[in-house]
C-alpha cells in the first residue's frame, strides 16, 4: 500500500470524513500498516489497550469470553470500519477479543496519537467527537437490537407514559456545587466550562417507577442523573432485560437526539431521581457547539456511551453463558 | 466497605480461594481493584464446610482482626482445608476513631446452634437512628445474642428471624425468601425514620448447602452533604460470579472450567483474577441462589424488588 493509497483510504473512512487532506497526510505518517493472518488474534479481551485499527481489507470478528473457556462472536468489522476505540476512550481493558476471520490488512493508530486527535478545541476534533458519538450510538443500538431479539415479541408501547412523565416533572434549583465537583464524571473538567454545561438545562425531580424514555418512540430530552438511579430496560410483555443503570453522573435518552431515530431502550426511574434535563434545543446547541462547554458535554456523552456499551455486554454474556 | 467471597461446589483448597489468584480475597484487603482507594483493614473472617471433617454440618471458623496477608496461621490452615462451601469476608471501615475494630464485629456472623451464616458488603447509613426499631422484627432470643456494634449483625438476626425455624437447615428458596423479607423490613423501618440516603446491602447468606447473595442498595444515588464515603459509594457496590465445572489453574491462569450442569460456583465482590473476562457481573437489584443437589449446582438469578 503506497503512501498515496493510505491517504486515499483514510480519506474514505467515515470516522475521519471531512478532515483536511493535510491532516490526513499527517495522520497517515503516524499509522502503522499490518497484515493479520486468518485466525490470528489482534488482542485478547481485557488486555491493556494500545491501539485502535481501521480495516483496510478483510474482516475482523469480535468475540466475548464466557466462563468455561468458551466465547461468542458479537460482531464483525469490514473495510473502512474501526475497531478498538472504546478502550482507548475510557482507559479500561479491551472489551472483546478481536481476530482476523480471513487475511486482513489494518492500519493501526496508537493510544497517544488517538488522544492527540481528540485533544484540540478545533473544528476537526469536534467533528471527530460527534462522529464517535454517532458511531458508538449506532453500535449501542445494534447491541440492544440483538438483545431484544432474544426476548421475541413486539415492543410495548409506553410512549404516552414517557410524555406524561416529562410534562409532570417537578423542576427545582441546581444541586449543591460541592457534591457535583466530587462526582467522578466531572473530576477532569475545567470548573468554568463544567459550570457552563451544568447550567445549560433545568433540574427536575422524578419519583421512582416512572417511564422517562420509551423504546420505539422519539426521546423528548437527554437526561443526566445527579441523584438516584434510572434503569434502562428492554421489555416484551412480561419478559425484560435490564441493560444498564444510570446512577449519578450517567446520562440517558440521548441516542434518539443524536441520530433522529426512535429510542432503542426504555428508561424508568428505579429510585427517586434528581436529573439535569436537556430538551432537544439545548442538546443540539451543546452537541453542535465548538467551545469549551460543548467539549465538556461531548466528553460526558462519549464516556457515557462507552460505559453503556460495556454495560450492555453484561446481559450479552449472561445470555450466551446460559445457552 | 468490605469484600465478600462465597464458594459452593466440589471440595476446593481454601488456599486457592484466599491466596493463590492474582486478585484473591486476601489481596483485596489491601489492594481492591473496584473500590477506589478504600482498603479493608479491619479484620478477616471465614466459615468453611469440609465434608470430611468431624460434624461436617458445622463450618470451620477462623477470624482475626489482624491483616490476613500477614496471618501465617490463616495461610497454614488454608493449605490444609478443602471446602465444599465457604463464606469469607475482609472488613473495611471508615478511617476514624468511631469505627470499632473488634472480634465481635467480624463477619460472617453465626449464632451458636444455628445453621445459617451471613456476611455483608455495604453499610446502612444512619443505622443508630433505626437500630432499636428492628427489635419489633427480631426474635428476642436472637436479639439477645447480638454482641457487636455493626449493622450487619442486626441484619443477620433479622434474616434468621424470618425463617420458620432459625435453628433449622433451610433450603435455598426459604433462605432467599427470608433474606428478601428482611430487606423489605429494613426498607420499611428506614422509611419510618425518614432515612433516605444510599445504603448498599450486598449480602451473602449460607447454610453450607446453599448460598444466597444479593446486590442491592436502598436509595442508591442519594448522599448526605459532605459525606466521607461519597466517592466510594457513587458506583453501585459490585458483585460477580463464575460458574462451571471446577476452579483450577491452567497454564498459569486460574479459571472456571466448563461444566453442564455446573458443579462449582464462586460469588465475590470482585473477580479473583485481574483478567475478569470469564466472570459475569451480577445485575444491580438482583439476588443469586445456589444450592448443592445430587445433579450438581442448582443456580438462579432473579430481580430483587424490595
Amino acid at each position: 500500500m503506497s503512501d498515496r493509497e493510505t491517504v486515499d483510504f483514510l480519506g474514505s473512512v467515515p470516522l475521519l470524513e471531512g478532515r483536511e487532506e493535510a491532516d490526513i497526510v499527517e495522520l497517515a505518517r503516524v499509522m502503522r500498516r499490518r497484515t493479520v493472518q486468518e485466525g490470528e488474534l489482534l488482542w485478547r479481551q481485557g488486555d491493556d489497550a494500545r491501539e485502535m485499527v481501521f480495516v483496510v481489507e478483510g474482516v475482523l470478528s469480535a468475540s466475548l469470553q464466557l466462563p468455561g473457556n468458551r466465547s461468542v462472536v458479537i460482531g464483525s468489522a469490514g473495510p473502512g470500519e474501526a475497531v478498538g476505540e472504546i478502550a482507548l476512550l475510557d482507559g479500561g481493558g479491551t472489551t472483546m477479543s478481536v481476530r482476523a476471520t480471513e487475511t486482513t490488512t489494518v492500519l493501526a493508530l496508537g493510544r497517544m496519537d488517538f488522544a492527540a486527535l481528540l485533544a484540540p478545541l478545533d473544528p476537526p476534533a469536534f467533528a471527530l467527537r460527534r462522529r464517535l458519538a454517532s458511531l458508538l450510538s449506532s453500535r449501542h443500538r445494534s447491541q440492544l437490537r440483538h438483545l431484544a431479539l432474544s426476548l421475541g415479541g413486539d415492543v410495548d408501547p409506553p410512549a404516552e407514559d414517557a410524555a406524561r412523565t416529562f410534562s409532570e416533572l417537578e423542576y427545582c434549583g441546581p444541586p449543591d456545587g460541592t457534591y457535583l465537583k466530587r462526582m467522578a464524571t466531572f473530576h477532569d473538567f475545567d470548573s468554568l466550562a463544567l459550570w457552563g454545561f451544568l447550567t445549560s438545562g433545568r433540574y427536575a425531580r422524578c419519583p421512582a417507577g416512572r417511564t422517562l424514555v420509551a423504546e420505539g418512540a422519539p426521546s423528548t430530552a437527554c437526561y443526566l442523573t445527579i441523584n438516584g438511579a434510572v434503569e434502562k430496560v428492554l421489555a416484551r410483555g412480561d419478559r425484560r432485560i435490564r441493560v444498564g443503570l444510570a446512577g449519578p453522573g450517567k446520562a440517558f435518552g440521548y441516542e434518539s437526539l443524536i441520530d433522529g431515530q426512535p429510542s432503542p431502550v426504555t428508561a424508568v426511574t428505579r429510585e427517586r431521581a434528581l436529573m439535569l434535563v436537556l430538551p432537544r434545543e439545548p442538546f443540539e446547541q451543546l452537541f453542535n457547539g465548538e467551545d469549551a462547554v460543548s467539549r465538556v458535554f461531548l466528553d460526558v456523552i462519549l464516556r457515557d456511551l462507552v460505559a453503556a456499551l460495556r454495560q450492555a455486554l453484561r446481559p450479552h454474556a449472561r445470555l450466551a453463558a446460559s445457552l | 466497605m468490605c469484600r465478600i467471597l462465597a464458594y459452593l461446589g466440589e471440595p476446593l483448597s481454601v488456599e486457592h480461594l484466599l491466596f493463590d489468584t492474582d486478585n484473591s480475597l486476601v489481596r483485596q484487603s489491601y489492594s481492591p481493584r473496584m473500590m477506589n482507594t478504600f482498603l479493608n483493614l479491619a479484620g478477616f473472617g471465614l466459615k468453611a464446610w469440609d465434608p470430611t471433617s468431624l460434624r461436617p454440618e458445622d463450618p470451620f471458623t477462623y477470624c482475626a482482626t489482624t491483616q490476613p496477608s500477614f496471618d501465617r496461621n490463616l495461610r497454614f490452615i488454608s493449605a490444609k482445608l478443602a471446602s465444599s462451601c465457604l463464606v469469607a469476608h475482609v472488613r473495611g471501615v471508615t478511617y476514624s476513631g468511631e469505627a470499632v475494630v473488634a472480634d465481635t464485629n467480624l463477619h460472617p456472623f453465626h449464632f451458636a446452634g444455628t445453621r445459617v451464616v451471613l456476611a455483608h458488603n455495604g453499610h446502612l447509613r444512619q443505622f443508630a437512628r433505626m437500630r432499636y426499631s428492628l427489635l419489633d422484627h427480631v426474635r428476642p432470643e436472637l436479639a439477645q445474642r447480638i454482641e457487636g456494634t455493626t449493622d450487619s449483625e442486626w441484619i443477620y438476626a433479622l434474616v434468621l428471624s424470618q425463617l420458620d425455624d432459625p435453628y433449622g437447615l433451610p433450603e435455598a428458596n426459604e433462605l432467599a425468601d427470608a433474606t428478601a423479607n428482611a430487606l423489605r423490613i429494613l426498607r420499611k423501618v428506614r422509611a419510618a425514620h425518614g432515612i433516605d440516603t444510599s445504603s448498599p446491602v450486598n449480602l451473602c447468606v449460607s447454610t453450607g448447602r446453599a448460598v444466597v447473595a444479593t446486590r442491592v442498595s436502598f436509595d442508591y444515588g442519594w448522599y448526605p452533604p459532605d459525606d466521607d464515603m461519597l466517592e466510594t459509594d457513587l458506583p453501585f457496590v459490585s458483585l460477580w460470579y463464575a460458574i462451571g465445572g471446577e476452579y483450577t489453574e491452567r497454564d498459569g491462569h486460574w479459571q472456571m472450567t466448563a461444566g453442564e450442569p455446573p458443579r462449582s460456583v464462586i460469588i465475590a465482590s470482585e473477580p479473583l483474577t485481574a483478567d475478569f473476562s470469564t466472570w459475569l457481573e451480577v445485575p444491580e437489584y438482583s439476588m443469586l441462589t445456589a444450592e448443592l443437589t445430587p445433579a450438581g449446582i442448582a443456580f438462579d438469578t432473579r430481580d430483587l424488588d424490595v
